[in-house]
């Protein structure tokens, strides 16, 4: 398939980009300018001259380009907003020249209320009334089908999803975001959440087949305990660094499934010592924080940074996570099906 | 404001920018034969797909001096994966639903080509195809726009993808005679993959070649799609495609046997769009391992006779040279870690191992699905008979079970581990001659080789750097932020030569001071 991916870690740099400000204080309702476009002539054209080429006319956005900005004060506070429009953002860019008096009336514009969808449909299927508020607010990274998009997850097949009923735990994701993901918080009313469920339930129902499939608990249960046992022991020379009763007491509640699997073939974002020489014979040792062909930095016993180019300095890196990588090319799936077997009786 | 800066430009292009409107901006189809040092004609800068230049003003000795001359940024969150053609001073490239035209000597924008489009992938734009005054352009909706390329001004707009069905478009077409020649991508959908020649005039089907049979027939595959760009022997007069994986992807029962032509090299005749021959590369694939990688062309000798060969560095793990007058094997052998065969036919086909198919309870596999290398290009140095390739030595885990079923994906798959590495290989043996790290997770960065023996490519972390060919030691980088998607280009205008890379969203151009420029001047008196 064509996909450019060339590994997990370049996949999140490559996404790596933030639009979003995460978090977000609620709106207070004084705040809410309820006024119609015709009041605010001036905001209407500063709008028409600085945003509506990417943005719309209406304000709808062009996904997934552009995000819509109908419902931005439900993310935004305008202080939040008017930030964003002087010192830009990703390929948003900046207008630092705008008047007080203009940017007061760009903001009224932008954050005026329009009949919202949950209202003027309301013989519409709670579903429908949903799709409307998901492509205003959630389609610009989940995609308009919910299936995911460059930013955002798919989330008919998230578990919290899948746990749903009735939206009572997509409301609390919606309501409160995810700190210190790109999930912002939204203000939404909860029956509005409650149509933004419907929707995405019934994209989960509906979705094209094709995609990615997933992987239970109960697939990974072939494996024998005891031969499992004796390779961590034995062959696979995991006991040279584990142990049941110390680092590893516990993992099985700690982690299950394919997560848990992954992480005891090779643990992601292992952290590394490294051991600076410098010309004068000091030696400094910290967290391995960056190794390119050229750089090594590395993290004190403070948390402080330090870095060097490599042609100055002698350096030791410590790096035990390799034994997982040597380890690659002597398993037999039946070797990591046993090993899996025993690591889920660590709980 | 932008709208007034624009039309200024074209005015003045029309006023006289142009003294010889009849010649600048147009590309003859039969240049690309023979490119000129001030060009970069087509993806792969020629039809050899060698992406190696006889440009020899940086030389192993300067190239430490290198700088940069311009950059030219986006703006825009899109990566450029495309390669960028170089026509009369003019540089065409591009990112999902864009095009611009910039100034190959300063950097700056002549146009700038702007169509949101909703439906199909947004993965990637590989770059524009010429011919006379007109680019060719896929988007990820399916259609080939055809456009001015004096100001960016559409021709005309066809659609050769349905885009309901599940195909899009990314790649950069090939300008073959007067054959645009262009290629699908989409596998979430159980599709038939084709190759398609349109008249570059007039925008009307010439032929398709279908990879597959049609959907649904019994006990067959559907896939092989067409993403990445051929190369073409005019003396033979056939284009080599490489082909992409079978659907459903990782659940191959209902399609037993080969797969033909899924995970193939193809040999086509561009005016008919017959097929002369077709390797399967990988045969009965259930890891997407599309063969779609760059099938390079090379003139020499193989193990003292005189071949006309084609070499592809897979992403399941192989490489192969085979003889591309008749599509026989001359060598396949793996290129780093592969645990997915029994060995190797006599015909040169690696043997599939059943107990590796993907399974309920996980198979590990070695490459993962990203592959031992993927899109991006290698390079053929002539003079050290050395294929140079941007390798991932990588492991995943491959799951399928029924209840997955039989479309589209049929399965999940997990990678573990993996990291760069540019290989060198002797395309005689296979062996690697030397091997250069280029980081944890892996690169996105092609190769290009001068023939002043120097390999530019760029590592995972956003160096770009400049290796020897004989030995793989650095001799020149410089930090750009971000690894590269794309593949390295150069060319000479003005008595400069010109190495272009892109990182992120921005275009690099980087080129000798003049005072080393005068120095290799008189090295060559």
């Amino acid at each position: 398939m064509e996909k450019d991916r060339v590994a997990v870690g370049m996949m999140k740099r490559i996404y790596a980009f933030t639009f979003f400000v995460a978090a977000v204080v609620a709106l207070p309702a004084s705040i809410r300018v309820h006024a119609q476009a015709s009041q605010n002539q001036e905001g209407a054209a500063s709008y028409a001259k600085h945003c509506s080429i990417c943005h719309g006319d209406q304000r709808e956005g062009n996904i997934p380009g552009f995000p819509p900005l109908l419902d931005l004060s439900r993310q935004l506070t305008p202080q939040q907003i008017e930030s964003l429009v002087r010192t830009g953002k990703g390929r948003m860019p900046a207008f630092p020249k705008l008047s007080q008096q203009e940017m007061a009336s760009l903001l009224r514009f932008i954050t005026a209320s329009e009949p919202s969808a949950g209202e003027s449909n309301a013989s519409a299927s709670l579903a429908e009334v949903g799709r409307h508020l998901f492509q205003r607010n959630c389609a610009f990274c989940h995609g308009r089908d919910a299936a995911g998009g460059e930013t955002g997850p798919d989330l008919t097949r998230s578990k919290l999803v899948l746990a749903d009923v009735n939206g009572n735990q997509i409301s609390d994701v919606i309501r409160n975001g995810r700190p210190g993901t790109k999930m912002p918080a939204f203000r939404l009313s909860n029956e509005e959440m409650r149509s933004v469920a419907a929707f995405i339930h019934h994209e989960g129902g509906s979705s094209r087949p094709g995609g990615r499939r997933g992987v239970d608990v109960r697939d990974l249960q072939t494996g024998d305990v005891a031969a499992g046992k004796a390779y961590f022991n034995g062959t696979g020379g995991c006991a040279k660094c584990h142990s049941p009763t110390g680092d590893l007491a516990g993992v099985a509640s700690r982690f299950q499934g394919l997560k848990l699997e992954e992480r005891m073939l090779y643990p992601d974002h292992a952290k590394s010592h490294v051991t600076v020489t410098l010309p004068t014979g000091q030696q400094i040792t910290g967290l391995l924080a960056y190794r390119d062909e050229f750089t090594i930095g590395l993290r004190d016993s403070n948390r402080v940074y330090h870095s060097w180019p490599v042609t100055r300095i002698h350096f030791i890196v410590d790096s035990p996570v390799d034994a997982h990588v040597d380890l690659f090319s002597k398993y037999t799936d039946d070797d990591i099906h046993n090993l899996m077997a025993y690591v889920q009786t660590l709980r | 404001m932008k709208f007034w800066k624009y039309a200024l430009v074209v005015v003045a292009a029309a006023l006289g920018g142009l003294p010889h409107p009849g010649i600048a901006q147009s590309l003859n189809p039969a240049a690309i034969e023979h490119p000129a040092p001030d060009s970069w004609p087509t993806y792969h800068g020629d039809y050899s797909g060698r992406r190696h230049s006889a440009l020899t003003q940086i030389t192993t000795q300067n190239v430490g001096y290198l700088a940069l001359s311009w950059a030219f940024q986006t703006n825009q969150n899109a990566e450029i994966k495309s390669t960028p053609l170089l026509v009369d001073g003019i540089l065409y490239f591009t990112v999902p639903d864009n095009i611009w035209a910039v100034d190959a000597r300063s950097g700056h924008m002549l146009w700038h080509y702007n169509k949101p489009t909703e439906d199909g992938d947004h993965i990637g734009q590989r770059g524009v195809a010429m011919y006379k005054e007109w680019l060719y352009f896929l988007t990820p909706n399916g259609h080939l726009v055809s456009l001015d390329a004096r100001d960016g001004s559409v021709r005309w707009d066809v659609v050769v993808a349905d885009v309901n069905k599940g195909y899009w478009t990314t790649m950069a077409p090939l300008v073959v005679g007067n054959h645009v020649i262009v290629g699908v991508s989409g596998d979430l959908d159980n599709l038939p993959g084709y190759l398609r020649a349109v008249d570059p005039v007039n925008g009307n089907a010439q032929w398709q070649w279908d990879s597959t049979p049609p959907a649904g027939t019994v006990n067959s595959t559907t896939g092989g799609m067409t993403w990445i760009t051929g190369t073409y022997d005019k003396e033979l007069n056939l284009i080599y495609w490489g082909t992409g994986n079978p659907t459903p992807v990782l659940n191959g029962k209902t399609r037993p046997g080969e797969n033909l032509y899924t995970c193939s090299i193809v040999a086509i005749n561009p005016d008919t769009g017959k097929l002369a021959w077709g390797f399967s590369a990988s045969p009965h694939d259930t890891h997407d391992w599309d063969a779609v990688e760059v099938p390079v062309l090379v003139d020499g000798t193989f193990h003292g006779s005189p071949q006309k060969m084609l070499m592809q560095a897979s992403r399941n793990g192989y490489f192969f040279v085979l003889d591309r007058t008749n599509g026989k094997s001359l060598l396949t052998v793996p290129f780093g870690p592969v645990n997915w065969t029994l060995g190797v036919d006599k015909d040169g086909h690696p043997i599939p191992n059943p107990a590796k198919e993907p399974a309920p309870d996980g198979r590990l596999i070695a490459p993962d699905e990203g592959g031992l290398t993927n899109f991006r290009s290698p390079s053929f140095d002539p003079k050290t008979g050395l294929f140079l390739v941007d390798a991932h030595p990588s492991y995943s885990l491959y799951f399928a079970k029924p209840a997955d079923g039989a479309y589209g994906w049929a399965g999940a798959d997990y990678g573990l581990w993996g990291k760069g590495l540019l290989e060198a290989i002797d395309y005689q043996t296979g062996k690697l001659r030397w091997t250069h790290d280029l980081g944890e997770d892996g690169s996105g960065a092609g190769v290009l080789t001068t023939d002043s023996g120097l390999t530019f490519t760029g590592d995972g972390y956003g160096n770009v750097m400049a290796l020897g060919t004989r030995n793989g030691k650095t001799l020149w980088h410089a930090g750009t932020g971000v690894g590269m998607s794309s593949s390295p280009i150069t060319y000479e205008l003005d008595g400069r030569q010109y190495v272009l890379t892109s990182s992120g969203g921005v275009l690099f151009a980087w080129a000798l001071p003049d005072a080393a420029i005068r120095t290799a001047a008189a090295r060559h008196k």
